[in-house]
This record gives C-alpha cells, structure tokens and sequence, in this order.
C-alpha cells in the first residue's frame, strides 16, 4: 500500500485539523534564511524525505543551526537510503516535549472495521511496546459507517493522562484523524510520537500516512504527489502504465503469468527445480496481445537468463497470448531460452499459431518450469 | 448436495449488458447456470442473451425470486451495486470486480452481515458446483463433479488445482474462490464449516497465500472441528518480506504471514501440505 512522505502527511493533517510542528520543504534551492526568519528561531530540525524507515539510524535527521543547516542538507541530498535518493528535506520546527504518546487509526483487515490504537509510550518502537507493555496498548474498533464525534475518544483521552483542556484537544484531534482517515480513504495513520508540549499543547511530530491505492480516483491530490511517483522504480512505473504488475526479485529466470496466485506459485516451482525468479510480470486478467508483447520487450531489455511464459487462461485467451510473442519476437530478437506453457480458453489455437512458428508449447505447468530450469542452466 | 449453489439456484447478473457481463453471462448460462435475469439501470425491459434486463436489483427479485446475484460492474460503481443487492434481499452476493476501494469494501462487508447476506469477494473468481451451476468467471470445462471441496484466495492458481485433480480423476463438489483482497466477504473458515456438513463432500483442498491471517485461523479451526481431510497449499514461500506481489492481501507482515510459517503452522493442525499444487492428487491418492 502506497505510503506518503511525512512532509505530506503533515499538510494533510494541517489541512485537517491536527496540529503539526511549523516546517517548510528544500529541494537544495530555498532560502534557509527566509524559514529562519519565519520561525524566529535559529535551530531546527531538519528531515530526509523518504518512503523506508530507518532515517534517524542513517543519519538523515538531526538537529542543525541555520549556518550547520545548508552544509548538512547538502550532504544528505542525492544520498542513497534503501535503493532511493533523497531528493527532499522539510526543515522543522523544534517541539519541547514533556510526554510523548502513540496514536494511529487504521482500517483493519482482520475486523473489517477501524481501529484505533494508542499508547502513553510513544516515541518508540510500537512493536516492542505491544511485546513488553501489553496493556499499555488501548484498542478501540469502530464501525466503518460511523460518524466521529470527541465524545467517543474521552475515555481514550483519559486512559492516556489527558485531562481539562488536553482531554479537549486530543479528542478534537483524534476526530479530526478519524474522518481524515474515512475521507481521504487512508487505511493507516499514525503518529510516533504525538507530542505534549511544556505548554500544554498537543502535536503531531511525525506522520505516518498510507493510502489506498484504489482509491486514486477520489484523491488526484494525493494521487498526484511526489511520494506515490517515487514509490516505484522506472520499470514498476513503465509497468503500471501498461497495466502490468512488476514484481522485482534477484534470481534468474523472467517470469511472464496471469493472475497473482498462479505468478506467486511459479517464483516457487522455480526454486523448487532449483533455480530462482528474476522477477514477474503479472498480465493480469483478459490481457490482450500487446500486453504480452510488452512484457517481453520489458524483459528482453533486462538481465534475465531464460524467460518462462506461464498461463492458465480463464478471461485471457490463448490466442492473445500466442499472437503476442510471435509479435515480439518479430520485433526483436530474445536471445535467451524462453519456455512456454499455455492452457485454457482457446488453447488449442494458441498452440497452432505457435507451431507454425516453430514454437513448441507445453499444456502442463511442472514439467515446463523443469526445463526452463534445464536450460537456464545449461541442460539441453 | 454441495455448498453454496446447485442446479437450482436462481441468480441475477448485475451489469449483464456490460462486455465483461456479457461474456460471463453467457458463458455460465451455457454451463446451466439458472441465470433468471440481468440489471442494467436504464435498460429495463429489454432482452440481452435471451434473459430478461431490469432497470433496478429491487425489479429484478421482484420478478424472479432469485437469492443469489453476480456483480460484475467497474470497481467505482461497485459499492451502489452490491448495497442495491443487500437491499433488495439476495442471499448471495458474488462480487467479481478488481480493484474496490478497501473502505467499500469493508462497508458493503458490514451491510452484508447485518442483513444476513452471504458475500464473496471483491476482486474473486466466483464458485461453482460442477456439472450443476457456477457464478462467476472459473472455467466450467476443467471441473469435474465429485467429492473434493476447493477453498482459495487465488484465481488462476485456482484453476491450475481444479484441472490437476480432474486429469486424477478427483471431482469437486463445490470451488469457492474467496478473492485476494484485504477485506473480503466469506473466509476459509466460513466454507469449512459448510464442507464439513456436506454429506457429498469428502476432503477438502485449502489455497492460501502470504499475507493476512486467514490461514492460521482455519488451521485452528481444522485441529478444533473439521473431521475430513484437509490438504494445503500456500502460495508465495519464495516472496522476500514486505513485496507487495500482485494482490494487495498478499503483503507479508513479519513472520506470522510469510509462505513459510503458514505452512508449518497448517501442517501442526494436521492438514497435509504440499510444495507444489501438482503434488495435491498424488498425496490424495495416498491417503484418500
């Protein structure tokens, strides 16, 4: 599921009521100064944007002076942090904090309902809270139908040591994160930590903000920001625009399929006979010929060491599937083995028309992924 | 017997005059499916595939008494469908769409249990009771009737067992495919329990992927309630954790959810698991 940068989950959640720390994004071409000036305030906290875990360990978060600020940044940006540059800081604000808490609402799989956890530990890791500290953990479901109000967070708010005015604050926010979460179509919000403040505010020090993805069509706001256009690499992208999911994997063999089960139990067959899966590519239902016919330009630019095109047609038929490798094969030359195996609707036509081709294909899925295996390595 | 659906069923295939409901309409109207009539809004009154259109589901059910419906409407309109379903008093929802929105989803779900409707999917293949009826998109040709009860969350992968059972000479009574969503309608657990009461059913087959926790509460279920014989294939042992691979259920969250921990885990409960979907028919052979 497609998450956000945290510099955009802090616009959403200024946007919708949650307060958040003053902070400003840097590409490497603002003015530092300007942002100084603003805060009144000569120190901050400067933050990669980045969508895997693990910045404060990579040293890509640190507190700076505005004069350490433009050399820090500096360096940090274009820095490799899991197979991704950093292309983005959002200076910020420094909070003083008196507490931290855990807070997250999420629509949760099991339930089929939201849930909303919280914690008076915050600022650490959740998961080894819920280990340690069970009952530190509150849990609350909610109906997915329901219509937040604060009165259904006070005894959340009073569980965590919220009282008077804070009790007020916090249920607000946690409405105002609710119904963000049930109109942006977000399936996780977190915040680690949320902050009290020596002044008695509460605020939002991180974001931890995850959208679904078939909801892009309510959203072209999220839709469009830079985070859900660095979540996939060049290929993942080329892919999705042509309606095929790129799964990429560090083995041998490209993988062709249909269907997101059958592709997951081929990557296993291979390494079952002994090899490994390069990567797949999933066509999906009722591909058509020039979808094939990309997938194997796709993978023909790539490094793979044998290509297995795997089908059970159900809504996609044979035919398609034929036509589309005589087409790419017309096209450009694969220069290494290649096993087909091609069964269901109009498989008898999908065969003819690769045989006239001099294309042999196999009905059953085991003994193909055998020899793509054999020729991978070698075999003849 | 079977589950879920046979002969007589009486379905309604909601998006009939659509290309996808056209050709699935047709294509399990040849099969013998009871399909009694089709819902396109502003198309009432016409004929499509020889079966009559209603403007509205409520029309529909009216007319024909039927309990059971197919969705096959584009993933945004998916929601009004299947509420419109709920509300006019099928009994079993079948939604074939990919790509719903979760928070639909989870709300039709929740419309679905309270008004005692059986819903399976979104983003699903459907079921069928060989040589009786079948809603949904799994090829009719590869089913044979007989005694193996199928449960999956794949499709294709689905089908690739059905066909290597049937070349055994292993029938099925009744393929359920649950779908390979997050949120989703009936689980493993639900179509346990009907296999179980099924008189004609005689083992029971379990497809599984990475990601979610379906799988090990069917194998607390199998070790607690189920007395057939239940085989076991996981999808996904050589996805790397945290690989999104296709579907969005199929996400490995830590170690619970990996290929892996769930075939150890299905194994403890006593279900016979296999490391490739061809060896399903020869462990069979051996135990059955």
């Amino acid at each position: 599921m497609p998450m956000l940068y945290e510099i955009e989950g802090k616009q959403l959640f200024k946007e919708n009521g949650i307060p958040v720390p003053k902070f400003k994004a840097y590409t490497g071409k603002e003015s530092i100064q300007a942002f100084v000036e603003e805060l009144g305030s000569d120190v901050f906290m400067a933050k990669a944007q980045a969508l895997s875990g693990g910045r404060g360990k990579a040293g890509l978060i640190k507190k700076v002076t505005s004069s350490e600020a433009e050399e820090y940044i500096q360096s940090i940006l274009g820095r490799d942090h899991r197979g991704k540059p950093v292309e983005l800081v959002m200076l910020e604000q420094p909070v003083e904090i008196t507490n931290e808490f855990y807070l997250s609402v999420l629509l949760d799989n099991e339930s089929g309902q939201y849930l909303v956890l919280a914690s008076p530990r915050g600022g650490v890791d959740i998961e080894e809270v819920a280990e340690k500290y069970p009952d530190e953990i509150f849990r609350q479901h909610f109906s997915v139908y329901v219509d937040a109000l604060p009165y259904m967070f006070i005894d959340l708010g009073k569980k965590l040591g919220f009282e008077t005015h804070t009790l007020t604050s916090f249920t607000n926010i946690m409405t105002n994160m609710f119904k963000m979460a049930q109109n942006k179509d977000l399936t996780l919000i977190e915040i680690n930590p949320l902050i009290l403040t020596k002044d008695n505010q509460i605020i939002a020090a991180d974001s931890k903000v995850v959208i679904d993805a078939n909801a892009y069509y309510r959203h072209p706001d999220i839709a469009n920001l830079k985070s859900q256009i660095d979540r996939l690499t060049d290929l993942e992208y080329e892919a999705e625009q042509a309606g095929i999911s790129y799964v990429q994997l560090d083995g041998d063999i490209g993988i062709i399929s249909g269907g997101a089960g059958l592709s997951m139990a081929t990557c296993d067959l291979l390494q079952f006979f002994g090899s490994s899966p390069a990567n797949f590519l999933d066509v999906g239902g009722g591909a058509d010929e020039t979808k094939i016919e990309k997938s194997l330009e796709m993978l023909s630019t790539h490094d793979v060491k044998g290509i297995f095109v795997n089908f059970f047609a159900g809504i996609t038929r044979c035919d398609d599937v034929a036509n589309g490798i005589i087409n790419a094969s017309k096209k450009f030359e694969i220069k290494v083995p290649m096993v087909i195996r091609l069964v269901g609707t109009n498989d008898e036509e999908g065969i003819q028309i690769l045989e006239k081709n001099g294309i042999n294909a196999y009905n059953k899925m085991e003994p193909a992924a055998k020899r793509i295996v054999e020729l991978v390595k070698g075999g003849n | 017997m079977a589950i879920l659906l046979d002969e007589n069923t009486k379905v309604i295939v909601q998006g009939i005059t659509g290309k996808q409901g056209t050709f699935h309409a047709k294509s399990m109207i040849d099969y013998g499916t009871k399909v009694v009539a089709g819902v396109t809004p502003g198309k009432g009154g016409q004929e499509h595939l020889g079966v009559p259109v209603f403007d509205s589901m409520k029309e529909a059910v009216e007319a024909t008494q039927a309990t059971a419906s197919v969705i096959f409407i584009p993933a945004r309109f998916a929601y009004g469908a299947a509420l419109e379903a709920i509300d006019a008093g099928i009994k079993l929802m079948t939604v074939i769409t990919e790509g719903v929105p979760v928070k639909d989803t989870a709300r039709i779900r929740q419309r679905a249990l309270e008004n005692d409707v059986l819903m399976v999917g979104p983003n699903c293949p459907g079921l069928i009771t060989p040589e009786a009826s079948k809603i949904g998109i799994i090829p009719g040709e590869i089913c044979h009737k007989g005694e193996v009860g199928i449960v999956s969350r794949s499709g294709t992968l689905t089908y690739e067992i059905i066909q290597n059972l049937s070349i055994n000479g292993f029938g099925q009574s009744t393929c359920v495919g649950l779908g390979g969503d997050p949120i989703k309608g009936i689980g493993f657990n639900e179509c346990l329990r009907w296999f179980e009461d099924d008189p004609q059913t005689k083992s029971i087959v379990l497809v599984g992927e990475i990601g979610g926790t379906g799988e090990q509460e069917a194998a607390d279920l199998v070790k607690a309630d189920i007395s057939k014989p239940v085989f076991g294939f996981i999808a996904g042992q050589t996805a790397p954790p945290g690989k999104q691979m296709g579907h969005a259920g199929a996400i490995v969250h830590g170690k619970s959810g990996t290929a892996k921990e769930k075939m150890r885990i299905l194994s403890e409960a006593g279900i016979t698991t296999v490391r490739t979907p061809g060896e399903i028919a020869g462990k069979m052979k051996e135990i059955m």
